[in-house]
Order: C-alpha cells, then sequence, then structure tokens
C-alpha cells in the first residue's frame, strides 16, 4: 500500500532572487527567462514519490518579496510545515535578507518547521558573490537544511525538495489540512462594520 | 497617456479617478494618508514599485472600455438557464465565513456575481478587479491560484481584503506566456483591449485571512463546474461567438454602433466594433463622441440644464445620446440618415435590449 502525506511549504526571499522560478522548475520544469514579479502570493502543489512507495504532496505558497508584501508572510508560514529560504548567490545582499527571514521563522513560525536555505542562480557562478562555505557554515550554525540550485538549469533543484520531503516526519499523517489559524493570523476586515459604506445608489443592482 | 482633446475636463478627471483607485486598491487610502502626513514629499514610487503594469493596464483600459466609461458593469451575453447554473454552483454554503463576493469572470466580463444581501458591490470595484486579475504577474502565471491583499476603494477605501484568483480557463495556449506584457496600446492597429482580458477566472473576495478555507471551497465548486458540465457550457457558449454580437443582428439600417446602459441595474452592452469603427483612430474617434455625448446629456461640462437628448452630426457619422428614467444610449449611424430615422433607431435598440435582456443583463444573481 502506498501512503500519501501533504505537507504545506512556503518559500520566503528577497524580489527577484527566483523563487517563482524554482517553483516553476520543481512543478513544471520549465524556466522564463522573463518572469513577472509575484503579487500577493501564488498557489502550485506538486508531489513526488519517495523510496517505499511513499509519496509526499507538496501544497507550495509562492510569496511575493517585495517589501510591500513583509507583513503578509505569517499568513503563510504559521500553517507551514516546511520553508524554503531563497537567496541570489550574486547577491550578498539577498543573503542578508534570507537571514532575516530565517530569525523570523525561528521566532514566529511552529518550532517544528523545516527550514531550508537556498541558494539559487548558481548558472551565474563568474558573478558569485557569496560562497558555498559562507552559506553553509550559516546553515550549519542554525541547523537549517541548505543547498544550491539553478532554475534555470534545473541544478539542485529537485534535490532540494526530495531532502526536505525525506526530512519530514513521514511518520505520522501530517497535521497539514487541519489548519491551525493562530490568533493574530486575521488581516483582514471585518464585514460587520462595513454596512456603513453599503447601499450607494451608483451600485450595482443585480 | 491618451486623453482626448475633445471634452478633455470631465474624461481627465474620470481618468485620473480610475489611477487614483487603482493605487489606492494596491496601498489603501489611509496609508497613503499616514504616508503623507509623515513627509509630504514621499516618492510613491517605492510604495508602487512593481506595480506599473497594473497603472499601465488601466490606462489602456481607460481609453476604450465602455463599461468603464459610462460606470457600470459589463456582463458576459449568456443564456440565463447557463448563468443560473454557474450561478447555483458558486452560491458559498453557510460554513464558509467571510466570503464577501464570488465572480466568475469570462473575456473579462461578468457572468455571475454573487453577493451576501447586504452587500452590492460598485462597479468602480470590480473594474479595479478585472483589472488586477488580468494582470500578467497573475494571468501568465503558472500558478493553479493566486491570492492576493487588495483594496477594494468603493467598497472600504481604508482597508484591504483578500482575493481568491483562479484561472478555470485560459483561452490562448498558443500564445507564449513568457512574453513582456506590451505596455504600448498603440502598437498593433488591430488590438483592442479586451484581447488581454481572455480566459476564465473564479475570484472569491475575502474579508478574512483564512486561505486554505476559501482555497478549498473553490476547489470544490471548479470541480462541480467541470464534473457537471457547467464549465463546458460557458466555454462552448463563448467559443461559438455567442458572447458576443454585432450591430447586423438587430438589423436597423444605417446603426454602426451604440452603447446602452441599464440605469436600475447599471450595465452595459454593445455591440463589438466592427466597420468602419475597426481601426484605433475611428474607435477612438467615435468613443470620444461617446464621452462628449455622455457629458452633455450628464450636465457634466458646465451647462445650466441637462439636456435628454443630443444629438451630433459630422461627415463621418450622425451620433446621438439619449438619457430616460430607465436607460442611457449612445448610438452612431450613418451621416445621410435624417435626424428622424436617428431617433428611430435609438427606440429600435431600446426594443431589441428590452427583448434580449435576460442575456445580456445579469438579473436575479443569486444573494446568500
Ligand atoms: N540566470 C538565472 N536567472 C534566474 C534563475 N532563477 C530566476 N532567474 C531570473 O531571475 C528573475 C527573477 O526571478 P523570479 O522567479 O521572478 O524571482 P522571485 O523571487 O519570484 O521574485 P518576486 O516574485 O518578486 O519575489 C527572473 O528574470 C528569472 O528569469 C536562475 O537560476 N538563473
Ligand atoms: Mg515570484
Amino acid at each position: 500500500m502506498s501512503k500519501q502525506f501533504q505537507f504545506k511549504l512556503v518559500l520566503l526571499g528577497e524580489s527577484a532572487v527566483g523563487k517563482s522560478s524554482l517553483v516553476l522548475r520543481f512543478v513544471k520544469d520549465q524556466f522564463d527567462d522573463y518572469r513577472e514579479s509575484t503579487i500577493g502570493a501564488a498557489f502550485l502543489t506538486q508531489t513526488v514519490t519517495l523510496e517505499d512507495q511513499m509519496t509526499v504532496k507538496f501544497e507550495i505558497w509562492d510569496t511575493a518579496g517585495q517589501e510591500r508584501y513583509k507583513s503578509l508572510a505569517p499568513m503563510y508560514y504559521r500553517n507551514a510545515n516546511c520553508a524554503v529560504v531563497v537567496y541570489d548567490i550574486t547577491q550578498s545582499a539577498s543573503l542578508e535578507k534570507a537571514r532575516t527571514w530565517i530569525r523570523e521563522l525561528q521566532r514566529q513560525a511552529d518550532p517544528s518547521i523545516v527550514i531550508a536555505l537556498c541558494g539559487n542562480k548558481t548558472d551565474l557562478s563568474a558573478r558569485r558573490q557569496v560562497t558555498e562555505e559562507e552559506a553553509k557554515k550559516y546553515a550549519d550554525e542554525e541547523g537549517l537544511m541548505w543547498g544550491e540550485t539553478s532554475a534555470k538549469t534545473g541544478e539542485g533543484v529537485s534535490d532540494i525538495f526530495m531532502a526536505i520531503a525525506k526530512k519530514l516526519p513521514l511518520t505520522a499523517p501530517s497535521r497539514a489540512g487541519t489548519s491551525r489559524t493562530a490568533p493574530g493570523a486575521r488581516a483582514g476586515v471585518d464585514l460587520n462594520k462595513q454596512s456603513a459604506s453599503v447601499g450607494q445608489n451608483d451600485n450595482c443592482n443585480c | 497617456m491618451h486623453v482626448s482633446l475633445l471634452g478633455v475636463s470631465q474624461n481627465l478627471s474620470s481618468q485620473l479617478e480610475f489611477l487614483h483607485l487603482q493605487i489606492l486598491s494596491i496601498v489603501t487610502a489611509s496609508q497613503l494618508r499616514r504616508i503623507f502626513e509623515r513627509r509630504t514629499n514621499f516618492d510613491l514610487r517605492r510604495l508602487l514599485d512593481g506595480t506599473e503594469t497594473f497603472l499601465h493596464s488601466m490606462l489602456d483600459r481607460l481609453e476604450f472600455d465602455l463599461a468603464m466609461a459610462t460606470s457600470s458593469l459589463h456582463c458576459l451575453r449568456l443564456d440565463p438557464m447557463v448563468r443560473k447554473r454557474v450561478a447555483d454552483t458558486l452560491v458559498p454554503t453557510s460554513k464558509v465565513k467571510d466570503i464577501l463576493y464570488v465572480i466568475l469572470i469570462a473575456r473579462g466580463r461578468v457572468v455571475t456575481l454573487i453577493r451576501p444581501k447586504k452587500h452590492s458591490i460598485h462597479p468602480a470595484d470590480i473594474h479595479i478587479l478585472m483589472n488586477t486579475v488580468h494582470n500578467p504577474s497573475i494571468f501568465n502565471s503558472p500558478a493553479a491560484a493566486s491570492w492576493i491583499p487588495i483594496c477594494l476603494p468603493k467598497f472600504n477605501p481604508n482597508g484591504f481584503v483578500n482575493a481568491y484568483i483562479s484561472f478555470l480557463q485560459r483561452d490562448n495556449p498558443e500564445e507564449p506566456s513568457s512574453a513582456p506584457s506590451p505596455s504600448s496600446p498603440q502598437s498593433s492597429s488591430s488590438a483592442s483591449v479586451t484581447d488581454s482580458d481572455s480566459g476564465t477566472a473564479l475570484v472569491c473576495i475575502s474579508g478574512g485571512a483564512d486561505f486554505d478555507t476559501i482555497r478549498s471551497w473553490c476547489d470544490g465548486v471548479t470541480q462541480k463546474l467541470t464534473n457537471e458540465g457547467t464549465l463546458k457550457l460557458l466555454s462552448d457558449c463563448v467559443r461559438s461567438g455567442q458572447a458576443e454580437y454585432t450591430v447586423s443582428e438587430l438589423g436597423i439600417p444605417g446603426l454602426r454602433h451604440f452603447v446602452y446602459k441599464s440605469r436600475a441595474q447599471v450595465q452595459v452592452t454593445f455591440p463589438t466594433f466592427e466597420d468602419p469603427y475597426e481601426n484605433l483612430t475611428d474607435r477612438r474617434r467615435i468613443i470620444t463622441f461617446y464621452q462628449v455625448l455622455h457629458d452633455a446629456i450628464h450636465a457634466k461640462s458646465g451647462q445650466s440644464e441637462t439636456l435628454k437628448l443630443q444629438y451630433i452630426r459630422t461627415e463621418k457619422e450622425s451620433v446621438m445620446g439619449w438619457i430616460t428614467q430607465p436607460f442611457e444610449m449612445y448610438i452612431a449611424l450613418s451621416p445621410r440618415l435624417p435626424k428622424s430615422a436617428v431617433v428611430g433607431a435609438a427606440n429600435a435598440v431600446s426594443r431589441w435590449v428590452k427583448k434580449e435582456e435576460g442575456r445580456l443583463f445579469l438579473k436575479d444573481a443569486p444573494v446568500f
């Protein structure tokens, strides 16, 4: 009998490091040289098969890296089983940003969350600013998984997701799906407060 | 930015109003106020970084979108039975909290719109939403769905709601999705704004942040629409061209184009632009005329008295704007017709719309 596990994965990191490109490579094995910056967050799924017939279905939230969306991130990582924090190996500032995300996850996310640090764009290694040693050392200190990828060539992409799948607790059926909505996670409006703005006569009457 | 030379003041102010609303949808009024109170010389561009595409596409729309020009909703022409089937599937169960609106969009038009009893929706908010849904970042995304914070300024200018957007169908698979969005509408002479509005999208607006609940509900209804064949009925209708109509369908001699707005329903209908308005220059001219007429019958150009009927004749065409209790109408006809024939044609259009109403407009959409 094959067993299916389902996990929620969130991608975080500065804008343009290649989060959406990584997911596109992982889910569709494609790459676009031109990609629009993500608005809000995009949802995708991908299922991988491990040895012994076990399958892991990732429910992926690819978040927007633009500063404007920063405050929304907790919505996504609060219920996540794993997080991939991405930086661009040709931009050392993007590693700084990744460290900030990791600190936030360590403070605010579920303590059992599996965190992977991912250095993307290895095809541009001629312009490398972040060495493997530096990133690996940091990841080891913080107890994170670490890997380098190129969404463009595909190098390392499935490896990092497979490694995460293996690291996740595949013993009990995952809690994913029974979402624990943390208090304070609600960023919405109170519908009842809206009544005042309703009933304007130029509204659609349908 | 293209601003029509005639009727500049009114037209420009409504164009600026829409750009303002589009910015609000990204930043919210209260955020904007806070920023400018603190730093009056704040460069808004920093906050709007990456949203230029929204403003560009809004500008493109402003030039040609007749639903925006008449501040009304544009529905997809559809067999009322099909529309009802879609709507019945999309009524949220009481279990899904926080749902505000559920909207199905096809070809940039509203198929149906489901709302709570106590909330109606302002057409401007629909236009903002339409522009957002068709933004290349969302439309071209390979993702199954997007979840984005958005401020619907007429609903509440000071707060965000969340929009779950999922494309059930993208109509142009042969078009490369990786192509950068053209920001210049003038690039192709046959380009029309609605060309970029392809696809069928389910949009669910939620006042809450629980995207998992919304997502599984949307997945459920999408499956239902698919399994029960409703989606196929809808796409057959779109593909067969029934969702569009031409003036020839009305069989009114000399009639070239018209715009009819049902004032009670705040909805608009118009035929596709065809000869002699196929090319952009001629289309711009007729839309400018519509705007001039619109301003005249709404007393927006500073005149003291509103005109119920305004008639203009040039060597290229006769145009007439007419406002009555139930409707507002703008028609373009051959310049060779006498004015009496123009009035007759307007009456004939009104009769035709009345007869077709069930398919042209969204009526009795379920509320919850
Ligand atoms: N050479 C190279 N370019 C890449 C790679 N991954 C992404 N890119 C390019 O980097 C740019 C940004 O990629 P995105 O995937 O949009 O970045 P993102 O992190 O999703 O950005 P936001 O959505 O703004 O947060 C795009 O032009 C990609 O084509 C890679 O591995 N190698
Ligand atoms: Mg992205």
